[in-house]
């Protein structure tokens, strides 16, 4: 099979960003990573474009607003959109790009322009119209239900498990200050944490993430073309993506079987038996803190039921075991459409070496991850240093 | 390139009464289901399933996520591509291409009749700024172009209506079609203004429908069918977005799509070469622009193709004998079926459509104002 190499990485600033329009904000990410990469506009043969739903950001077919900005005038470009996986999807669709022997240098782009529109509103159109939607209001409703059977399945009190929320959410407050592309810097206590508004129970409002506006690009290369590009190609390792049923009541939300399965696919290509030894640092999509507690058993970097407790011994820290979202992560920074994107460009940055002040040492293997829809979709990508 | 085929396709009968009671859901059910029963396979064959919707057509987010169940896709790895499912087959193409599926099925669907007109959701297309303002929707900007193509190369109406009776009329034989009608050139013209200079027979309306098409790798092709058709050529580009930015009679994008695919297909004289094409169009003045950038005619020299009869179901390259986007067209699905339509004349399936002895043929997709984004696919025997 040909191998696939990520030769550059861009991100923009994220937050409220008024100061540009939709496709000037896709274009800085573009510009940032044809810099990263040393390449030109005219290097790249294809483009891979994906965000939300666009009712989100209000034009239909996004990808034809953005072409001339990302500078794909007459050029191949296709968008792919799986909600919040959108980052993941439009990455592996980028990887079969190169893989398939048409490409050779394929841009993948993924943004948000969340406070231009009603996110939640949008997000309430995702579930069945039918039987779910007249229950629900936007995301926190839904993930609500799937930490309350989280801590009833391995019987926690509330409080048990919320201190390790409220431990995860101050460790990646603390790391996005390390970020420059992060949108929400402050930093809290666990107090703050536990003392902060209840928006679906059990999960307070630093238990989730903000809405942004940003943009994310990686640059995919052949092994060729890479080799010529950089001295510090990322490897595609593997990929693994999966969806589960429309009804969430047919589904186990704690065993997640879209998670699981995306993740064993994608260890099965990359080689990876023992994920917690194996994989150097992991960029989970944390949207919500206790969503990432089941994540983490899901993706067998903890046993069922044990990702409290690890959590409460600093196994995912910065100087941990497995350090988890050295950049924050979702819980930070989250232009829906670039989010699963950036997991995979912040995976590749620590890889390269080249992630500044959020740089875990020595990092061989990373493990980038999105999840998205009706509880329904699970993206992983594995990056390797060497082939 | 290693060789990957189309092993067999299946699409709905499209608009109502067909459709009429029948959910989003139901009708991506029923055409994975035939497929896969016609090739032999089940669910448990597939490792992956690319699917090709749009969630402003479905009115729901996450399109895929309410009908991913249904498209055979539960536990599997199933992204979705939006827009034009003609990039769900590139895509799903690529998978295979790329080694780690050696099957692929491809499924698309939109329920027209569920949704609002193509001209209001097209209208979010438009920039909010610019174009939206104005009224520049899909329809608007069609007119817009048709009379452009008046003014620099003088057709007369009546040509641009021989395209609406010959693909109405064709579709008459297509028993999937969902408008078949056997009309004449006045009826046309006296089916009322829609944007000037288009009637409302030359402009494609809605319908509903899914089609599914199953791509595999050379070796599987062959286990699973005696007729695989080739994928011998593809390509994809975009053009400006902003309308005046382009001349909407330079189509540009499909220059550069077809040449892309003409060239991996070792086609040189199209018009020679191409036995059979599927084009999407949206108006009948699209076709006839879009012959010329697919090289079957010089420029501002459509009109003689369709005024000699050279695109007839019995001429020397048909054009769309499916009856085409103006018969049928449910929005994110009518790339997938033009290349359905080309595979299936290909293997000869094709009925009372069939053109006979067909080796090569050409499917077009398109989408976005006076076609923005151009796909050209090129399958052979």
């Amino acid at each position: 099979m040909r191998k696939v190499a990520i030769v550059g990485t861009g991100q923009t600033k994220c937050g409220r960003r008024d100061d540009v329009s939709y496709p000037e904000l896709v274009r800085e990410a573009v510009k940032e990573a044809l810099n990263d990469a040393g390449l030109t506009v005219k290097d790249v043969e294809a483009f891979v474009t994906g965000s939300m739903p666009s009712p989100m950001s209000g034009v239909n077919a996004p990808h034809l607003y953005w072409a001339d900005a990302i500078g794909a005038y007459q050029k191949p470009i296709i968008r792919v959109a799986t909600c919040g996986s959108t980052g993941g999807s439009i990455a592996h669709c980028g990887y079969y790009h190169v893989a398939s022997g048409l490409f050779d240098v394929v841009m993948v782009l993924g943004a948000e322009k969340m406070y231009e529109g009603d996110p939640q509103a949008v997000m309430t159109t995702i579930w069945d119209f039918r039987y779910e939607k007249p229950f629900l209001a936007g995301a926190p409703g839904v993930f609500a239900m799937q930490a309350m059977e989280y801590v009833h399945r391995y019987n926690f009190s509330i409080d048990e498990v919320a201190e390790a929320t409220a431990l995860l959410s101050v460790k990646h407050h603390l790391a996005a200050l390390d970020n420059p592309y992060a949108h929400i810097k402050e930093r809290i206590t666990v107090e703050d944490v536990l003392r902060s508004r209840i928006i679906a129970y059990p999960i307070r409002l630093l238990d989730i993430c903000p809405v942004s506006d940003g943009a994310c690009a990686i640059i995919y290369a052949s092994e060729e073309k890479a080799r010529k590009i950089t001295d510090t190609p990322v490897w595609v390792k593997g990929l693994g993506y999966c969806g589960d049923e429309q009804m969430f009541a047919d589904k186990d939300l704690v065993w997640w079987l879209a998670a699981v399965e995306a993740a064993r696919k994608a260890y099965k290509q990359a080689g990876i038996e023992k994920p917690a030894k194996q994989i150097d640092v992991a960029e989970v999509y944390n949207p919500f803190t206790y969503q990432e507690l089941t994540f983490y058993e899901c993706f067998s970097f903890c046993g069922k039921g044990e990702a409290v407790k690890l959590v409460k011994e600093g196994f995912f820290n910065k100087d941990g075991q497995l350090p988890t979202d050295p950049s924050g992560g979702v819980l930070c920074t989250n232009p829906i459409g670039a989010t699963g994107l950036q997991r995979i460009a912040e995976a590749a940055l620590q890889i390269m070496g080249k992630a500044g002040r959020r740089q875990i040492p020595r990092v061989e293997t990373a493990f980038a991850h999105a999840m998205g829809g009706s509880y329904s979709l699970n993206s992983v990508l594995i990056l390797g240093r060497t082939k | 390139m290693s060789r990957v085929a189309i092993v067999d396709v299946a699409q709905s009968k499209h608009g109502a009464p067909h459709t009429r009671n029948l959910t989003v859901r139901e009708l991506v059910y029923s055409v994975v289901k035939e497929l896969l029963e016609k090739v032999g396979l089940t669910t448990k064959d597939l490792e992956t399933v690319v699917t090709s919707s749009s969630d402003f057509w479905q009115g729901m987010g996450c399109s895929n996520v309410f009908y991913f169940d249904a498209a055979g896709a539960y536990l599997k790895d199933s992204p979705k591509v939006e827009e034009d499912s003609a990039l769900g087959f590139a895509y799903a193409l690529m998978r295979v291409l790329s080694g780690h599926f050696d099957k692929a099925i491809v499924v698309s669907v939109t329920k027209c009749s569920e949704t609002p007109t193509i001209s209001d959701i097209t209208s979010f297309n438009a920039d909010p700024f610019y174009q939206r303002p104005v009224g520049i929707e899909e329809v608007t900007a069609a007119g817009l172009q048709a009379q452009q193509y008046t003014s620099r190369y003088g057709l007369n109406d009546e040509l641009r209506a021989k395209v609406a009776v010959k693909n109405y009329g064709n579709a008459i034989r297509n028993p999937y079609a969902h408008r078949r009608m056997a009309l004449t050139v006045d009826d046309v013209l006296n089916s009322g203004i829609l944007a000037y200079p288009l009637r409302r027979l030359e402009v494609a309306h809605g319908s509903d429908g899914a089609v599914a098409v199953l791509l595999a790798s050379e070796e599987k092709a062959k286990e699973l069918t005696d007729t695989p058709v080739w994928v011998k050529g593809i390509g994809w580009s975009v053009d400006h977005y902003m309308l005046g930015d382009r001349d909407l009679l330079d189509a540009a994008a499909l220059r550069t799509a077809a040449v892309k695919a003409y060239k991996m297909a070792g086609i040189t004289h199209p018009r020679k070469q191409v036995d059979v094409a599927e084009l999407c169009e949206t108006s009948t003045l699209q076709e006839l622009l879009w012959y010329e950038h697919l090289g079957f005619c010089g420029k501002g020299e459509a009109g003689k193709l369709i005024a000699e009869g050279v695109t007839e179901l019995s001429g020397e390259l048909p054009v769309n004998p499916s009856g085409g986007v103006l018969a049928t067209n449910p929005y994110v699905a009518r790339g997938l079926i033009r290349i359905a339509e080309a595979a299936l004349q290909l293997k000869g399936e094709a009925g009372r459509r069939q053109v006979e002895g067909a080796e090569v043929a050409l499917a077009h997709s398109t989408h976005g104002f006076a076609g923005t984004h151009h796909t050209v696919v090129i399958l052979g025997r």
